[in-house]
Order: structure tokens, then C-alpha cells, then sequence
């Protein structure tokens, strides 16, 4: 066995995939989140982006819906 | 790199479908952003063997307490420094802690096989999270600002707490689940400093 057989891949979208997905789906439909920091958010973000730096993302699941498709950035 | 980690964290909670962007925000607005090598992997396949995933925990804990030492040397500012290299000290005791476990549960004193055998991995060659070769990432951050090497180390710490979740809820025995508990709040912290040191760079 080789070391990558411990490791599935996170599945990846492209900037112009979730561009597209962002005007074709309702903003209720989806989770989008923003997972650096305060500081960083402020200085821009994504439109409709939610706020919830990785740091804190364990504690804070329940703001988020899984059932519906999540991008974050 | 904080989105891959981030949506990994998704998956294993059970969000159906977690997508991270590729590139982040600087992608986004139209700038290549150049990742760590082998960016595109991320998180720890579910069905391995408890042993396995404790030899591949050690493994990864020594290719993240080389690479700080390496980045604590590399930093100008006297914080910076001390900052990798707490962490640096820390990842050298937890690797003490999976061996622990390892002996207790298969009774042995050493074990001159551990960790490589078990995953029949060359040794030598050492690993970070997402299977990246530790050379490559030292190479890549070279050209780095101090702020991608913070954010590469942020889902460094992501995927290790990731894993000590997983493993402590596979263990059956107690102390193990404890060392386990142990050993992600130990992240945590580390995780809270890398961000903190993070935020303080963009402000």
C-alpha cells in the first residue's frame, strides 16, 4: 500500500463552478461559507457568505444545514 | 487550504455534499493561487485498522514537528519563531503518546517495525497530512509569506484533530479514548494560535 491509500480526496469546485451554481440556486438551498478569519471576511467575501472561521467550525455545525450542498472558501 | 480541511471536517459530520473552491478567494477574483503540492487531497480514509491509524498518526505527527522546526528556523521575528517551535515540541511529545497506545494495546515493549510496517511504507520518506511529502512542502515554502505557511499549518491541525476524532471514536478501549481526547484538544490549542497568529498578520 502507498501512503495515498490513507487519504480520500475532499471534493473540489472550480471559482467559475460555484460562480455558476451561485446564480442558478436560491441562496435557501445551499450553505456557503467563509472559513478564514474575521479580519480576512471583512476585507471581502463572497456574496452571501456566512462567516465561520475553521477554528470554530466543530462548534458551530448547527448554524449550517447538512443537508443541503456546502461550498466553502 | 483552510477549505479543504474545513470541508473534510463537513464530511466526516455528515454533510452529504462539501465542496471546497478550488483556489479560494483569490481565485476567485482572478489570481492564480499557488498551492502546496498535492493540494487536492485531504482527508483520512474511514476503514482503516486502529493500528494502522495510530502508526499513520506517528507518521504524521514526525513530518509536522519537522516541518515547524524547519519553519521556526526559517522565521525573522523572535514570535514567530518560538511559536513553531512550541508547536515543533509538542507534535515530538504526542508522537510519545500513539506509541503509548500502541503498546497497550498489543502488550509489546518495542517494536522496531512501528510505524512503517504496519502501512508498508518505505521509511525515510516523510509525510504530511493529505499524503504530501515533506520535502515538496518545505520546498514550497520557501517562496512563501509567512501567512500561507500560518494557513497551510491551519489545516495541518484541522486534518490532526479530524483524526484524532475518528480514532477515538474507533478505540474501545478507555485510556485510549482519553490519550485520543487528549491529543485533539492539544490541537485545538495549537490550531487557536496558528489562527491568532494569522489574524494578527492581516490586520
Amino acid at each position: 500500500m502507498g501512503i495515498m491509500d490513507y487519504f480520500k480526496p475532499v471534493d473540489t469546485w472550480s471559482p467559475d463552478k460555484v460562480r455558476q451554481f451561485l446564480n442558478e440556486v436560491s441562496p435557501q438551498d445551499y450553505n456557503l461559507v467563509d472559513v478564514r478569519t474575521p479580519k480576512e471576511y471583512e476585507q471581502g467575501h463572497l456574496p452571501g457568505a456566512q462567516l465561520i472561521p475553521v477554528a470554530e467550525l466543530e462548534t458551530r455545525l448547527k448554524e449550517l444545514d447538512k443537508t443541503k450542498p456546502t461550498i466553502t472558501y | 487550504m483552510r477549505s479543504r480541511a474545513a470541508a473534510a471536517v463537513l464530511s466526516r459530520e455528515g454533510f452529504k455534499e462539501a465542496y471546497s473552491m478550488e483556489g479560494g478567494i483569490r481565485a476567485w477574483n482572478g489570481l492564480r493561487a499557488a498551492g502546496p503540492p498535492d493540494a487536492g487531497m485531504a482527508y483520512f480514509g474511514p476503514a482503516q485498522k486502529p493500528d494502522e491509524m495510530i502508526a499513520l498518526a506517528w507518521i504524521l505527527e514526525e513530518g509536522a514537528c519537522k516541518f515547524y522546526t524547519e519553519m521556526g528556523k526559517r522565521q525573522k521575528g523572535p514570535d514567530e519563531a518560538a511559536l513553531f517551535q512550541e508547536l515543533s515540541d509538542d507534535e515530538e511529545k504526542h508522537k510519545s503518546s500513539l506509541f503509548k497506545i500502541y503498546q497497550g494495546r498489543t502488550g509489546k515493549d518495542g517494536d522496531p517495525g512501528f510505524p512503517h510496517s504496519l502501512l508498508s511504507l518505505e521509511s525515510g520518506v516523510d509525510y504530511l497530512e493529505g499524503g504530501v511529502v515533506l520535502n515538496k512542502a518545505l520546498e514550497w515554502a520557501q517562496g512563501q509569506e509567512l501567512r500561507d505557511i500560518l494557513d497551510f499549518s491551519v489545516s495541518l491541525e484541522v486534518n490532526a484533530i479530524d483524526l484524532y476524532i475518528k480514532m477515538e471514536r474507533k478505540v474501545e478501549s478507555g485510556e485510549a479514548k482519553e490519550i485520543f481526547q487528549a491529543l485533539s484538544n492539544q490541537e485545538r490549542n495549537h490550531l487557536k494560535r496558528l489562527t491568532e497568529a494569522h489574524q494578527t498578520l492581516t490586520s
